[in-house]
């Protein structure tokens, strides 16, 4: 079949019975599915079921152990990713690839067979220029990718695959680090694509509802087999949610309301530096009280990470008070803010939470040597703490075979439930949970917003700090959009509209009338 | 790779277990001592008859064995000084300046109370001595503790920093010892004053009674690591100090902990070597040797991999090598560096070895083609 001759609808990409072996682990099981042109083919998955291997095969990274693929009706056998992109194929990663210190341009033409030794910006130019007015994308080719939003670098990535030519892009998790603005011109860009008879297949585990709006049809995986293939206006989140994890999802966590008690944190005009010595944090008050959860949404980078850091103890403040049970904690170290009851969950669960090479009962001790009840006279007790570990393995339903494993064979979800157990079990009277379940899939979130749902109900005041602007209005009781190290307000949860919240966390002040 | 019906494969270890590391590293000594045959062949000398000298004079002549118990006691206080900040994830380089630091310190001791040659005593052996000791401890764990308080509070590079202080301490020996130096001994021939015979360390058996401290460490510290606080502090700071101070524990603290307790049991080897091994009772003219040795603790440690009581066959096992090696070199007339070469050899195999710690070699039947 001639590429010219391709028809809206018609078979580009066919997949039969994909198998893919890893050591004990069926990855793919007997996958078959196809793509049409002009259609975008959605498809969903947790964690670990079989997403990734899927994706890698298409792209020529790994060889099926089993199967055929077949492009536009011929087979064919893909050795190498560069391979995959000579046939039409381009592919998204979810962590972007890109060089920051060159600008656009040069990282969209860079490996392009084009380019050659000699770079004809100009005429590359003039060329992605015409490709940004066709989709709709707006951005500064000169530019330089350390400057762009997460948006940006999403947008250059994928002008990088529609410059090497790609009919068939492979999109992985496309809106998990978007604000909703981005994520709303983003779709918009896709949705004109596929007028171009462009497949497109996005990869996704969370945010089902924002790309179910822009699919046609989803294929669900689940334990590396495909359990079902839909059209989208057939189906609902829910029902989707549940062919993903195989039982029901609650989606809408249902706010627990706890009388509201005293104020157990108080922040006034807190501000604090990056690592970069840049005022990242300006001046920020607001208060948690017993029983309370207090949301800061926001995209990552406009000061979530300093302020939490702060009031850990894991960052000096340039200025500004911080009370904790009336109790001045500012210059009070991270060890004596663990002591007086404050829990911190780190947004890096593998650099700062855990250590990949201890035992998960030296992962539990980093929050229980410095406790007299499990460190009697300077000597830890380890058998106490394996205990202990024991039974947050069953509580928190940790998949590890022993205590004794070491922390980086878990999985991201059950070693952020480690984490989460491990803080939980000291009973901090002030919990700071800093993008509890990025990267989870939406049954190991869900645990997770459950725990933090049943701490508030034992009365600690809680700081959840999220990105998932979905996540952040069903949890908290009042939420505080964050922009650029400033608060844009702090509205009650309840009440909270969506768009308005996803506004302010872009930097624009609502109107009154609109809260 | 096939061998008949059988595939060999590398298969990375989940868990290596204490047996397994032994005996990998046994394997990797007799194939370092096979490997070196070789040597002995091309000098015209059998083997045999090679291996039977050094060893017969390091670990069994009644002449031999003290030397090399002697070196061994240094070897492997050297090694522990290096293993406490290994174990927090930095590099000790500094055993040498700050062995010289706790000789003298102790030497200085020995000087203010009358202990230089034939004075008179001012004070009882008995309260001199374990003076000298304390001394020995507290100048060579300030040595160290500069580089730790440098590294805490400046994120300074450690393995600079003891470098250094190793070539202004040892340029400090020479000047005490040296012309006109308030340690220099009375023949004026570049060596440090004698120790007065009543401070010479007790002997149990012949043996300096500093094995007893340097054995005791071993246990001490294997304790430290597997038992307390502080060696779990420690050990959280060496695997990650972001995940350390996330834990409550103090960036700033550790560093000057593990530097202090490393360069203080750098002090007692050179309280060991220079007051209590049976002949020397002085700062010795080739004091600098012993710098040099204090190398080796970097070896072992790693070796052991930050192993206590892993460090204690190892250690006894250089002090005799460099002890025997030396001997059967003079003795069968072995051209010059060979007892050099034969450790290069063993620490060689020893690390390259250790890639067995990671992988194992597995045989795995295959199946028969359909």
């Amino acid at each position: 079949m001639l590429l010219e001759s391709i028809k809206r609808g018609d078979t580009v990409l066919e997949a039969k019975g994909i198998t893919k072996r890893f050591p004990g682990v069926l990855a793919n099981d007997q996958i078959n599915f196809e793509i049409k042109a002009g259609e975008i083919h959605a498809i969903l998955g947790e964690n670990g079921a079989g997403k990734t291997t899927l994706m890698n095969i298409l792209f020529g990274l790994y060889q099926p152990d089993e199967g055929e693929i077949y492009l536009y009706g011929e087979k064919v056998n893909f050795k190498s990713p560069l391979d995959a992109i000579e046939h039409g194929i381009g592919m998204v990663h979810q962590n972007r690839k890109l060089i920051p210190a060159h600008s656009v341009i040069e990282n969209i033409i860079l490996g392009h067979p084009r380019a050659g030794n000699v770079l004809n910006l100009k005429r590359a130019g003039k060329e992605i220029t015409e490709l940004c007015d066709k989709y709709g994308f707006k951005i500064d080719l000169k530019a330089k990718v350390w400057q762009l939003s997460e948006g940006e670098k999403q947008v250059v990535e994928i002008l990088k695959a529609l410059y090497r030519g790609a009919k068939i892009l492979i999109l992985d998790e496309p809106t998990s680090a978007l604000a909703p603005p981005e994520t709303k011109r983003l779709l918009e860009s896709i949705q004109i694509m596929t007028n171009d008879e462009l497949a497109i297949v996005p990869f996704i585990t969370h945010k089902l509802p924002i790309v179910l709006e822009v699919s046609e049809r989803v294929t669900v995986l689940r334990r590396g087999k495909v359990t079902a293939r839909l059209e989208t206006k057939d189906t609902t989140e829910k029902s989707l949610a549940r062919e993903m994890v195989g039982r029901e999802v609650i989606f809408r966590m249902e706010r627990v309301e706890v009388e509201k008690g005293k104020p157990i944190l108080q922040v006034e005009n807190l501000s604090a530096l990056n690592d970069k010595g840049v005022l990242a944090l300006k001046g920020v008050s607001f208060s948690v009280h017993e029983g309370e959860i207090f949301g800061i949404a926001g995209v990552s980078g406009n000061g979530q990470q300093v302020l939490a850091e702060v009031l850990a103890g894991l960052r000096d403040a340039e200025g500004g008070t911080l009370l904790f049970d009336d109790i001045n904690i500012l210059h009070n170290s991270s060890l004596e803010r663990w002591l007086k009851g404050i829990g911190y969950i780190p947004s890096e669960r593998v650099d700062v939470g855990s250590i990949g090479d201890f035992s998960l009962v030296e992962n539990v001790a980093m929050n229980y040597y410095f406790d007299k009840k499990y460190a009697k006279g300077g000597v830890v007790d380890y058998k106490k703490i394996r205990k202990l570990t024991e039974e947050m393995i069953a509580e928190y339903d940790i998949a590890a075979p022993s205590p004794d494993t070491t922390a980086k064979s878990l999985s991201g979800g059950n070693l952020q439930k480690l984490i989460l157990a491990r803080v939980l079990s000291r009973k901090p009277r002030l919990l700071i949970a800093n993008l509890p379940t990025q990267g989870l899939d939406v049954g190991a979130s869900e645990f997770v917003q459950n725990k933090l749902m049943e701490a508030k109900k034992e009365r600690a005041g809680i700081l959840l700090i999220s990105e998932d602007l979905d996540e952040v209005l069903s949890l908290s009781d009042r939420v505080a959009p964050m922009y650029e190290g400033k608060f844009m307000g702090i509205i009650p949860g309840g009440e909270a509209r969506r768009e308005v919240v996803g506004a302010m966390m872009a930097g624009l002040k609502p109107k009154v009338d609109e809260i | 790779m096939k061998l008949g019906s059988y595939e060999i494969k590398l298969e990375k270890r989940v868990a290596l277990r204490g047996w397994e590391a032994t005996a990998i590293s046994t394997f990797a000594i007799l194939f370092a001592l096979v490997v070196f045959s070789f040597v002995f062949v091309q000098a015209g000398v059998d083997p045999l008859t090679g291996y039977k000298e050094i060893f017969s004079f390091a670990f069994l002549s009644s002449f031999g064995l003290p030397l090399t118990i002697n070196r061994f006691i240094f070897l492997l206080l050297c090694t522990y000084a290096f293993i406490i900040p290994m174990r927090a994830g930095l590099w000790n380089i500094g055993m040498a300046g700050q062995l010289y630091a706790g000789m003298l310190s102790a030497f200085a001791v020995a000087f203010a109370f009358g202990g230089k040659g034939s004075q008179g005593l001012t004070l009882s052996p008995g309260f001199v001595i374990p003076l000298m000791i304390v001394a020995a401890i507290v100048g060579s764990a300030a040595s160290g503790a500069i580089a730790g308080f440098l590294k805490g509070k400046f994120n300074t590079n450690e393995i600079v920093v003891t470098m250094m202080i190793n070539f202004i301490t040892f340029w400090v020996v020479a000047r005490m010892i040296k012309e006109g130096g308030l340690f220099m001994g009375s023949s004026g021939e570049g060596e440090g004053f004698k120790l007065s015979e009543y401070l010479f360390a007790p002997l149990i058996k012949g043996i300096p009674f500093t094995v007893f401290i340097a054995l005791g460490l071993g246990v001490l510290l294997w304790f430290l690591f597997a038992k307390t606080k502080l060696g779990y502090q420690i050990k959280v700071y060496g695997k990650n100090p972001i995940a350390a101070k996330y834990a409550g524990i103090s960036p700033s603290k550790i560093p000057v902990m593990v530097f202090s307790l490393g360069g203080l049991i750098a002090g007692l080897a050179g309280y060991h070597y220079f007051a209590a091994v049976p002949g020397v009772y002085k700062i010795t003219k080739n004091y600098g040797e012993f710098g040099d040795l204090a190398f080796y603790g970097i070896i072992c440690g790693l070796i052991s991999q930050g192993n206590p009581l892993a460090a204690i066959p190892i250690a006894l096992l250089f002090g005799g090598l460099t002890n025997g090696g030396r001997f059967a070199q003079g003795k069968l007339k072995l051209g010059f560096g060979i007892d050099y070469a034969l450790l290069g050899v063993l620490m060689i195999t020893l690390v390259a070895f250790q890639f067995f710690y990671r992988y194992k070699i597995v045989f795995v039947k295959t199946e028969k083609e359909k």
